[in-house]
């Protein structure tokens, strides 16, 4: 595996990103469209993320949406209220996601809870964030939101360079994740999501990896969070919600496929199509939610790219939806 | 012929466990099951109550080809398993254990309450109390007792003996002969290898997955090799 | 304070009846019921409906008890079944995820067909006084219904014969097999009578307040915590923590505020579970 030249073993990930500078020449001119794109971008980081967190270490944090939110609210209250450049202040607020992160993996490994507790615990997090920014009115406005238009870079303001700002983060991201895979701990991941028990029986320090991969995870939520918030020109807590960020995520992950490269990147894609066309439905949006998160689990586990690249054996296609484990 | 196993092949996930294994016991006997440790004594009754399932063979009971049984299916039939972990109701009592094992066959409770406690007078003292705080050999007899509330036809025991101490092993095994005796077939599982060939009619030595040698049991306790290799450690 | 403490006992007893059927699913299925609050729900619209066609009220309560009760049912004979077969945390987790799902489906269905639904049901005399303090009527009457309830399922679970099937099963699944009880069979028997219980505390929160379409995630996570909080395999800490987070959230409503009141209850549960993994009431092993 680690004989090809390291020009190759990225070629995936430019032609992606060359793929997706393209969409501005199409959509450029419909605001609506590069919206969608934009966000649809948003959407791949944080399964990006998620990979980390949960397809390849299997921590269930169901606090998602809280971690972005955490993130965007203390970057847009501390630039509103300390009149701070946003140069500090998102790294502030990435650091806040971050932390929150690593302090729930390191809690749930460190007394051995299982899936149940860190689910639940987190999906009680979930709810403090919610109500503590309807609680703290005074800073954060409520349900109202927040207006973050002057807050943050001038870059923001302007949709098509926005949109190449996130796709540079994606970009970034995905080298990450990339560089990650292919390092030990890459190895160390592959071995933990085969089976816990044997990685630790040989050498694998599974409370490292757990605590590294959400802290990554983590970081790439809380990064996307403050930009999508500064971006969005306003924050609010439904922005952040259990069922406008953690139900996207998980679907498109497992739509694109759990411990791939492109999978994330392919099922927040397909989502953000979905999403298009059961947006008119209304609530009955949500029953499609629930109706494809138990047929995803149930039938399709291994996700599209894995399935793709089942289908069609052809050495190029392999290449183009290699696994990183 | 009440149990008849013909030539299985069992395996956990890639790893074959028993390799061609055939056995069998009539009405009334009492075959014993000998070997090292990680023979395969363990999976050749688990594979007879129904909580593995053989690859290849096949497993008569009462005559019926019994593969496909669950294990409560074949509890209901009238053949018992008693594990060596015992599974028993930790938080339940010792009445309330043995009331459970006649699930499979609820008849006469009452009468059969009072077999079981002639059999082991300790759990009548202890009727009331949690399972889960008797001593290991308490816990045996309750595992044994809650067995035989069904009326079973075949007991599956699993290393009888483990964690108890002489005297109490003696004393089981002078009730298990009384069992034997009231016409109850006995396939049992031991390390200790005098006192179950002492007990059964019929023996099987499992070595690594394979059936190395079986035959009366007083044939196979005077065999030379039998003899250094498992009289002469125990 | 005295009047708080009441209070709390009160909504606590009505927490405990909606996490009693988390912990007894998950008790005897190993199947964390994410759906639990939407099965409460379920309980509360055939209510409704029920009433709208002009059924008597405790007839209507009973119906959608019962309504809840068979679609329970359906769901473990035909969406948790891919969830058993599996085995521990395997079962687990594809348990989590479908019930999710779930919960997004009956969620999404309601909120979409009974868009302006409400249950309120009211007592014919409001108000009581006990000991000098003015009590509600309906508080007072849900409270007795979950004490019944308590009750009769104790007494289920301690004297008859399918209760203390149940019980093995929580116990030890692998012994009560070999005792020649089917888990599958007596599973779906308790999933049905969880979902009734949900059920009930749905049309409870209509008698208390009033029940709306939207309140499944609330139910459900209220129930999870408390189920949590208590041990999920223990039934008798179910009543103890439902009880102890409701005195926790009366008072810290009552002199802190309600959003404030609501983190604090969430912040113990996630304390007493990181501190205490097993629940308040510790189990023999």
């Amino acid at each position: 595996m680690s004989n090809r030249p390291v020009s190759s073993r990225y070629t995936d990930v430019v032609a992606l990103v060359i793929l997706l500078a393209l969409v501005p020449a199409i959509a450029a001119h419909t605001p609506y469209y590069l919206r969608i794109a934009t966000l649809a971008v948003v959407y791949m980081g944080w399964t990006v993320g998620f990979n980390l967190i949960f397809g390849h270490t299997k921590q269930l944090f169901l606090c998602l949406g809280a971690l972005a939110g955490s993130a965007a609210y203390v970057t847009a209250v501390l630039s509103q209220q300390l009149q701070l450049s946003p140069w500090i202040t998102i790294p502030i607020g990435v650091a806040a996601a971050t932390g929150l992160g690593v302090l729930f993996s390191y809690v749930s490994v460190l007394r051995g809870l299982g899936v149940i507790f860190l689910g639940i615990v987190t999906l009680a997090f979930s709810l403090i964030f919610q109500n503590m920014v309807l609680g703290l009115r005074q800073f954060t406005n409520g349900e109202t939101g927040l207006v973050t238009r002057d807050l943050g870079f001038p870059l923001l303001d302007h949709p098509v360079a926005a949109y190449y700002l996130f796709i540079a983060v994606l970009a970034l991201a995905l080298l990450v994740y990339c560089f990650v895979m292919d390092s030990r701990m890459g190895f160390a991941f592959r071995a933990l999501s085969d089976d816990e028990l044997t990685a630790e029986l040989s050498g694998i320090d599974v409370t490292a990896c757990k605590i590294v991969a959400a802290a990554l995870g983590s970081t790439v939520f809380g990064l996307f969070g403050t930009l999508y918030g500064l971006y969005n020109g306003i924050v609010s807590p439904s922005l952040f919600s259990f069922v406008n960020v953690d139900i996207p995520v998980l679907i498109s992950l497992l739509l694109g496929g759990m411990r791939t490269r492109l999978g994330p990147i392919v099922g927040a894609a397909l989502f953000a199509v979905i999403e298009e066309f059961v947006r008119p439905f209304g609530q009955l949006s949500v029953l499609v939610y629930g109706v494809l998160l138990i047929v995803l689990f149930v039938a399709f586990r291994e996700g599209l790219v894995v399935m793709l690249r089942k289908a069609f054996g052809f050495s190029q296609f392999r290449e183009l939806f290699r696994s990183s484990g | 012929m009440i149990v008849q196993v013909e030539s299985i092949y069992v395996s956990y996930g890639a790893a074959q466990v028993l390799r061609d294994v055939s056995l069998e016991a009539r009405a009334g006997e009492a075959v014993a099951v000998i070997g090292p440790n990680g023979a395969g004594k363990t999976t050749l009754l688990r594979a007879l109550i129904g909580m593995l399932r053989p690859t290849r063979g096949r497993i008569f009971y009462d005559g019926q080809v019994r593969n496909g049984l669950r294990a409560f299916e074949t509890a209901r039939l009238g053949m018992v398993y008693v594990p060596a972990e015992k599974e028993l109701f930790p938080g339940m009592t010792v009445f309330e254990n043995l009331e459970l094992g006649s699930y499979c066959n609820v008849r006469d409770i009452p009468e059969r309450l009072t077999y079981v406690f002639d059999l082991f007078p300790r759990l009548e003292e202890r009727r009331h109390q949690l399972a889960g705080t008797l001593s290991g050999g308490e816990q045996q007899m309750v595992a044994i007792g809650r067995a035989l509330m069904g009326y079973p036809k075949v007991l599956l025991l699993d290393e009888p003996s483990t964690g108890l101490a002489p005297k109490m092993v003696a004393e089981l095994y002078r009730q298990l002969a009384k069992l034997k005796t009231a016409g109850l077939t006995l396939i049992v599982a031991e390390q200790q290898v005098p006192l179950v060939l002492s007990l059964t009619d019929r023996a099987y030595v499992l070595e690594q997955g394979a059936i190395r040698l079986s035959g009366k049991s007083a044939d196979v306790r005077g065999n030379p090799e039998i003899k250094a290799a498992y009289l002469g450690v125990t | 304070m005295t009047a708080t403490l009441l209070d709390g006992i009160v909504q606590g007893l009505q927490l405990s009846l909606l996490a009693v059927g988390i912990t007894l699913i998950f008790g005897l299925g190993g199947v964390l019921n994410l759906a639990h609050g939407q099965f409460a729900v379920v309980g509360g619209v055939a209510a409704k409906l029920l009433l709208n066609l002009g059924v008597h009220p405790v007839l209507a309560g009973i119906g959608g008890v019962i309504g809840a009760g068979l679609f329970g049912l359906l769901v473990d004979r035909s969406l948790l079944l891919p969830a058993y077969r599996y085995r521990g945390e395997e079962r687990l987790l594809l348990g989590l995820i479908l019930t999710l799902g779930l919960s997004f489906v009956i969620d999404g269905y309601l909120n979409y067909a009974f868009s302006e639904f409400s249950l309120t049901l009211l007592l014919p005399i409001p108000l009581v006084q006990i000991a000098g303090i003015p009590m509600r009527t309906a508080g007072l009457t849900t409270s007795a219904i979950a004490l019944v309830v308590f009750l009769a399922l104790f007494v289920f679970l301690r004297w008859t014969l399918l209760g203390k099937t149940i019980r093995s099963i929580i116990e030890n699944e692998v012994g009560a097999e070999l005792c020649g009880i089917d888990p599958a069979r007596t599973r779906t028997i308790i999933v049905g009578l969880a979902a009734m219980m949900a059920g009930l505390a749905g049309i409870a929160q209509g008698l208390f307040s009033s029940l709306g379409t939207e309140m499944g995630p609330e139910f459900t996570i209220l129930g999870l915590l408390v189920a949590v909080v208590g041990g999920v395999r223990s039934l008798n800490g179910t009543l103890v923590a439902g009880v102890f987070l409701g005195i926790v959230n009366a008072f810290a409503s009552r002199y802190i505020g309600a959003y404030v009141a609501f983190i604090i209850l969430l912040s113990v549960a996630m304390a007493t579970i990181l501190l205490r993994p097993t629940g308040l009431l510790a189990r023999f092993t």
